[in-house]
């Protein structure tokens, strides 16, 4: 039996490596993902927690599957969360729909980090509180919205959102910029206030 | 309770599931690549057949066919050449998007990169000649191409002796100023020429020499020819004339 120990000091690439050699290290980086890969499915799928990590075995499974095609141009965890995101696309197709609205209730961070976006906050002259935007996130393009996840609460760059998505890097900002575009348009819409 | 990590190698172990081998990733990414480069091959024979379309066509033609000299490019314009140049360079798109970093470009870079590649290849490929070997292969091969194909190249533009224009393959040379023709409905024509007709680098006329000739026709199956054009690849006027009789 694998000693946790014995991956603490590994980088993903090494543990990539090893995985190829011995299954049991995959386990290395299970733990290392699952917490951050349950967090982004439910993000962006509006799933239960059990649906999410159902959802997330298979994309381990996946990964397991592929492992030998792991681009070594890329981060791993790019590449593992590219494979949650289309698992999460798949799975939209086989059920036919997707979720047109995503409650966010367990989503404080998420608040947070877009409520202190220097850009947004500038664009809209204003200081967002968190519980204040959590209205403007339900009503956001699932498109914006995955980018906004990846770029605020996951902590991506342009780079690794491009990596994820498959998309252009100026795909990739433009898609941010539209998603603060829609936000500020939603909050005039509405007339919501926000505290200075 | 088992945790995520243990759930999922025990699936592993127990439905027996392997990485997949590193050739099949090799083997698709290669595959991937070689399906751009035959689209981008495909896109080059297209354009440098229509650039050997165009280079060959006889622009003069408009005055005989009652149209303007627009009407006769617009009609002149080789679309299936170009249309196929499109559809390749949409499929080299395609395969370009789906190489592991194809993602990372934009549309445009990419289709622009398809259509530069096929461009100057097609250029390149004009230059060797290739362009009219490949329309004279798909013109074999594919019968409706010649009524398909672009204006002067097509055999029912040169059938209308009425409006001075008549095409076929010579049968007999009989002197100097005489030639039997038999036109590309079978009709059998006396070809007339005289001190003023113009002759076109590089024909030859001999038997079985495919022409075109603008003129007039002067009575029943007798036409008096202005110009004799080679059927392809219209050269300089020819300053002396050629005549090659197998009887003399």
């Amino acid at each position: 039996m694998l000693d946790k120990d014995d991956c603490a000091e590994k980088t993903d690439e090494e543990l990539v490596a090893l995985t190829i050699e011995n299954q049991d290290f995959f386990s290395c980086l299970i733990d290392r993902y699952s917490g951050k890969l349950t967090r982004y499915i439910m993000r962006i799928s509006a799933s239960t927690r059990e649906d999410a990590e159902d959802l997330l075995q298979e994309v381990f499974v996946k990964a397991y599957r592929n492992i030998n095609g792991f681009d070594q141009s890329l981060k791993f965890s790019s590449w593992i969360y590219r494979i949650a995101h289309n698992q999460v696309i798949s799975q939209w197709r086989k059920l036919k729909s997707r979720p047109q609205v995503i409650k966010f209730e367990a989503d404080e961070d998420f608040l947070k980090f877009i409520a202190a976006d220097e850009d947004l906050a500038l664009d809209t002259e204003r200081k967002f509180e968190g519980e204040e935007v959590r209205e403007l996130l339900e009503e956001l393009d699932e498109k914006y919205r995955e980018a906004l996840v990846l770029k605020f609460i996951e902590g991506k760059d342009y780079k690794e959102i491009s990596d994820i998505l498959q998309k252009p890097l100026g795909t990739v900002a433009t898609l941010i910029n539209r998603a603060k575009k829609q936000m500020k348009k939603i909050i005039e819409e509405k007339g919501i206030e926000f505290q200075k | 309770m088992d945790n995520l990590g243990d759930k999922v190698l025990r699936k592993i172990k127990e439905e027996c599931i392997c990485p997949k081998p590193r050739w099949q990733f090799l083997l698709k990414d290669y595959f991937i690549w070689f399906l751009f480069l035959v689209s981008l091959i495909l896109g080059s024979l297209a354009f440098c057949v229509a650039l050997y379309v165009l280079s060959t066509n006889d622009w003069d033609l408009y005055q005989y066919l009652h149209t303007t000299l627009v009407g006769h490019i617009l009609i002149s314009i080789p679309y299936l050449w170009i249309i196929f140049l499109i559809i390749f360079v949409f499929i080299a798109y395609y395969n370009f998007k789906y190489t592991k970093s194809g993602y990372r470009h934009e549309a445009y870079f990419v289709v622009g990169l398809s259509v530069v590649g096929s461009l100057f290849l097609g250029a390149f490929l004009h230059t060797l000649g290739v362009g009219e070997k490949v329309e004279d292969f798909v013109a074999a091969s594919v019968p409706v191409y010649e009524k398909i194909a672009c204006c002067s190249a097509r055999k029912d533009i040169w059938d209308q002796p009425a409006n001075g224009l008549l095409g076929g393959t010579i049968m007999v040379v009989l002197d100097e100023n005489n030639f039997e023709l038999k036109d590309f409905s079978g009709k059998d024509w006396r070809v007339q020429e005289d001190d003023d007709t113009l002759e076109y680098e590089p024909l030859e006329i001999k038997e079985d020499e495919e022409v075109k000739i603008i003129g007039e026709k002067k009575q029943d199956f007798v036409f008096w020819a202005r110009e004799i054009r080679p059927w392809k690849n219209k050269g300089e006027v020819r300053k002396a004339k050629v005549r090659i009789n197998p009887d003399e």
